[in-house]
């Protein structure tokens, strides 16, 4: 059924990075951001792959489900491989036909930027997407963003409206799926026609979700309100983030490990 | 404890209001009197039931108390302070829990502790007590074991419970249930309700409870009805139920046993006490004693003959089962009934046993993936089987079906065009839409005159009116009801019930599906029950309720009429039990006496 559909593509395991401290993930994914950035020759990449396969090891995910988080990005990483590869004219030609032409370095550009892609996409899901929950996620940013509130930025409130969010997405979905069914009663169809036909058709099913939405919001209000929200000002958490000697040994350990490319890379250019 | 908040001193009286008025401003411009000079005390620890029509205002002044808003004139004091001082607005507020009507729309946390945390966070309670006071809470409502669990993934009356849960982690004094059972299955209601006395009983809780059932109402310590904004009468439920014609003026319900004693003695003719309506004990004796001493020359009322079941087959369902994922156990499995001619087929099961999977699947909703659902074509005679694609379209002109709540559907800018949006994809012409809109109109109470306006501007019943209306401007022969009057006040819900007896009198076939057992067993010619995706039982009223059937290992309660009329079977053998119309258990109970006393 539909009601099942998940935001973001969490895996459910427990292992050292599920259990890492949301914030120390963020700042992780930082570092990996910048080291990858970074690495830009051959060894300082298969080193970072290296740093992936034991990232992966860490979190107790199979490795295929690692990759399946690549899938809706392989288009994108095509489209780089191929635009840098025909655009870039330096380096010595190894093929050419007509305006078109391949240089070793193009070639070299090409399968760098494109894996370099792939190794970042494959990071964000090790470190975010597959072993952090969005309330988590979202809790992070509200403790990362909390200086923000010194320049005005309603970061509890933020948060807050991610979390909501995050809660209404089964009850909508299941909602869509009853407003379907009610209006195919009545004769609407919605697989057949062309696209403005069927762009036409879901306005049977848009229409009433956004009114019950919209309802559903300032029912909602209501009862925060009765339960005394007042915004962040002295609210308290049931789990607030602790960290505890694990985050920061584990922080220090793989941002070590995030600087592995770079240190090999270097190491090997010294030799 | 955030500091605004004060410690209550020592109070007598939970909310006083004197003289209080609320207005507010509709979309459409129109200033509307919610709350019109009411003036009221609750004692501490009391349970009061607030009784009213639709918009009369009941919402409103529960919403005064708890400070979600505030009397434009008029004093307004909650636990002894005074509500129009600022200094006191935490300290009011965070001693009041309310639970609202919708379970989906007051669920704040992400996972279900999350959700019971919120309000102890909002107040800024610490840990670890924060953390104990959720603990406790879950397990005060019997949900400690779903506190990691998404709230999605309970059902009605455990969201239910999990709101009392998020309520009672704020340590309230006061609980204010806002038609909080009326969305609830009979089983989950009586679990909602004994939790709320075991919470008054442990924590001399004071509770305010808005509800259309008058038989919660009777478990009330006082009854306050409004109309239009105004406080009508606030008494005991003995005191507020023994004014027969103030209660129909109000548009409220008697209890069963209370019409029934209205009905007996408006037969033979006699004037009642008021406190013969006090309870069921004392309406049973007075009944007792309005027969024996009954004149004989009594006009005999004639009962007329329920018109025996057509012959005629329109909708057969053959060895039906379905199960959404294959791993899974079954929704339904091996269903099999027949709805004839100008019947009304009751569908009852509790939540969760089916009944939905059921009806989506009689117009085609849902294909069958073991057996057959077959319609009558009544231009060929033919049946016609929900299981080929190209049949579908027929299928849905034949078979009309009116999921619950159906005002969430309506989607025109106008409910002419709403109304006709059915009729116009079944392929009519322009004018035979025109026709079946203006033929759809009066059979469910609408004129002419809402046409051109915004369904959105519309009251609530009229929503749901407008939405009937768009199924039935297709003009089925066939109807799928699914719990036409929920949430509607007695007199909305009396009259959607008198639009289904008129559409079967015109030769319509309805399969209704109800929880509401005394409505079921009046209206309907069967009954199927459902238990766990299992048909437990599929016949007339009468033959489910006789000691036969095994009713009560299907976890069904007996319609309330029939209990009384049980009691008055000892003194009265010929009382028929099986009579699940008031008025014709009491022509029954009336014209039974006669007969014995002639022979």
């Amino acid at each position: 059924m539909i009601k099942d559909v998940s935001i973001g593509r969490y895996y459910q395991a427990d292992s050292v990075i599920h259990r890492l401290d949301p914030r120390v993930k963020v700042f992780l994914f930082i570092v990996y951001m910048v080291t990858f950035f970074m690495a830009d020759t051959a060894i300082a990449m298969i080193t970072a792959f290296a740093v992936i396969l034991y990232l992966t090891f860490l979190s107790r995910i199979p490795v295929m489900e690692v990759l399946k988080s690549v899938r809706p990005i392989v288009f994108i990483m095509l489209f780089i491989f191929v635009l840098n590869l025909f655009t870039i004219r330096t380096g010595e030609e190894l093929w050419s036909w007509g305006i078109l032409k391949i240089t070793d370095e193009g070639l070299r550009r090409a399968i760098m930027l494109s894996f370099r892609l792939f190794l970042l996409i494959l990071v964000t899901g090790l470190l975010l997407s597959l072993t952090t929950t969005p309330l988590k996620l979202a809790d992070a940013l509200e403790s990362l963003g909390a200086p923000l509130k010194v320049i005005h930025v309603p970061v509890n409130e933020m948060a807050m409206t991610i979390s909501i969010a995050l809660r209404f997405i089964p009850t909508l979905v299941e909602e869509t799926d009853k407003i379907m069914k009610a209006q195919s009663s009545r004769g609407a169809e919605y697989d057949t026609g062309n696209v403005f036909q069927r762009a036409k058709g879901y306005v049977t099913v848009l229409v009433p979700l956004f009114v019950s939405a919209f309802k559903r919001a300032e029912e909602l209000a209501t009862a925060m309100d009765a339960r005394c929200y007042r915004g962040g000002v002295g609210k308290t958490k049931l789990h607030p983030l602790r960290m505890t000697k694990a985050d920061y040994l584990w922080m220090v350990l793989l941002t070590a490990t995030a600087f592995l490319p770079i240190l090999v890379d270097l190491l090997w250019k010294i030799k | 404890m955030a500091d605004d908040i004060k410690e209550l001193g020592d109070y007598s009286q939970a909310v006083v209001g004197e003289d209080l008025i609320f207005s507010y401003t509709t979309n459409t411009g129109s200033d509307v009197l919610a709350v019109d000079h009411v003036s009221f005390s609750i004692k501490r620890g009391e349970y009061v039931a607030v009784l009213g029509r639709n918009g009369s205002g009941k919402s409103t002044l529960a919403k005064l108390i708890n400070l979600l808003e505030y009397p434009d004139e008029g004093k307004l004091k909650v636990f002894n302070l005074s509500a129009q001082d600022d200094d006191n607005f935490w300290t009011i507020r965070s001693h009041c829990g309310m639970v609202f009507q919708n379970p989906d729309n007051q669920i704040v946390g992400t996972t279900v502790e999350e959700d019971v945390a919120f309000g102890p966070e909002n107040l800024s309670v610490p840990l670890p007590e924060l953390a104990q006071r959720v603990q406790k809470a879950l397990g005060y409502v019997g949900l400690l074991e779903k506190a990691d669990k998404q709230p999605s993934s309970l059902s009605g009356g455990q969201k239910q419970k999990l709101a009392i849960a998020g309520v009672l982690a704020m340590q309230p004094q006061i609980l204010i249930l806002d038609e909080s059972t009326s969305m609830l299955d009979p089983k989950a209601r009586d679990e909602f309700l004994q939790l709320v006395a075991r919470m008054r009983a442990d924590k001399n809780i004071t509770v305010i409870h808005i509800t259309h059932d008058m038989h919660e109402a009777f478990l009330a310590d006082r009854v306050l009805v409004l109309e239009h904004g105004k406080m009508r009468i606030f008494d005991t439920p003995q005191e507020v139920f023994s004014q027969v014609e103030l209660i129909t003026e109000l548009g409220l319900e008697l209890p069963k046993w209370a019409e029934l004693l209205w009905e007996v003695a408006a037969l033979c003719d006699v004037k009642v006490e008021k406190s013969a309506f006090t309870s069921e004990e004392k309406a049973i004796e007075e009944i007792g004693k309005i027969l024996r001493n009954k004149k004989s020359d009594l006009k005999k009322s004639s009962l007329s003959e329920k018109t025996p079941l057509s012959e005629q087959i329109v909708l057969k369902v053959t060895g039906l089962s379905h199960s959404y994922d294959k791993k899974e156990q079954k929704a339904i499995s091996d269903i099999g009934f027949d709805l004839r001619k100008g019947e009304i087929l009751a569908v009852i099961g509790h939540s969760g046993s089916g009944k939905t999977t059921l009806i989506s699947h009689l117009n085609g909703i849902l294909r069958p993936l073991e057996g057959q659902v077959e319609v009558l074509d009544e231009s060929t005679g033919t049946m016609i089987s929900t299981a080929k694609n190209s049949e579908i379209k027929k299928i849905r002109k034949h078979v009309g079906l009116l999921f619950q709540y159906p005002e969430h559907q309506l989607f025109e800018d106008t409910v002419e065009k709403d109304i006709m949006f059915g009729p116009k994809k079944m392929g009519y012409s322009e004018e035979r839409c025109k026709e079946l809109l203006m033929e759809s109109l009066p059979l469910v109470g609408l004129s002419e005159d809402v046409l051109k306006r915004s369904p959105f501007e519309l009251s609530g019943g009229q929503k749901r009116r407008v939405a009937f209306a768009g199924v039935l401007a297709m003009n089925p022969d066939v109807l799928i009801l699914d719990e036409p009057a929920a949430g509607l006040d007695p007199v909305g819900q009396r009259e959607i019930f008198g639009y289904i007896q008129t559409l079967k009198e015109k030769g319509k076939s309805i399969v209704l599906v109800s929880h509401d057992m005394d409505k079921a067993a009046m209206i309907a010619d069967r009954i199927l029950v459902l238990k766990k995706g299992e048909q437990a039982f599929f016949g007339t009223p009468r033959e489910l309720f006789s000691d036969k059937t095994d009713f009560v290992r299907m976890r069904l309660e007996r319609p309330l009429l029939m209990n009384t009329m049980l009691k008055l079977k000892e003194e009265f053998p010929y009382a028929d039990e099986f009579e699940f119309d008031v008025k014709r258990a009491a022509i029954s109970l009336v014209n039974g006496s006669e007969e014995v006393s002639s022979s």
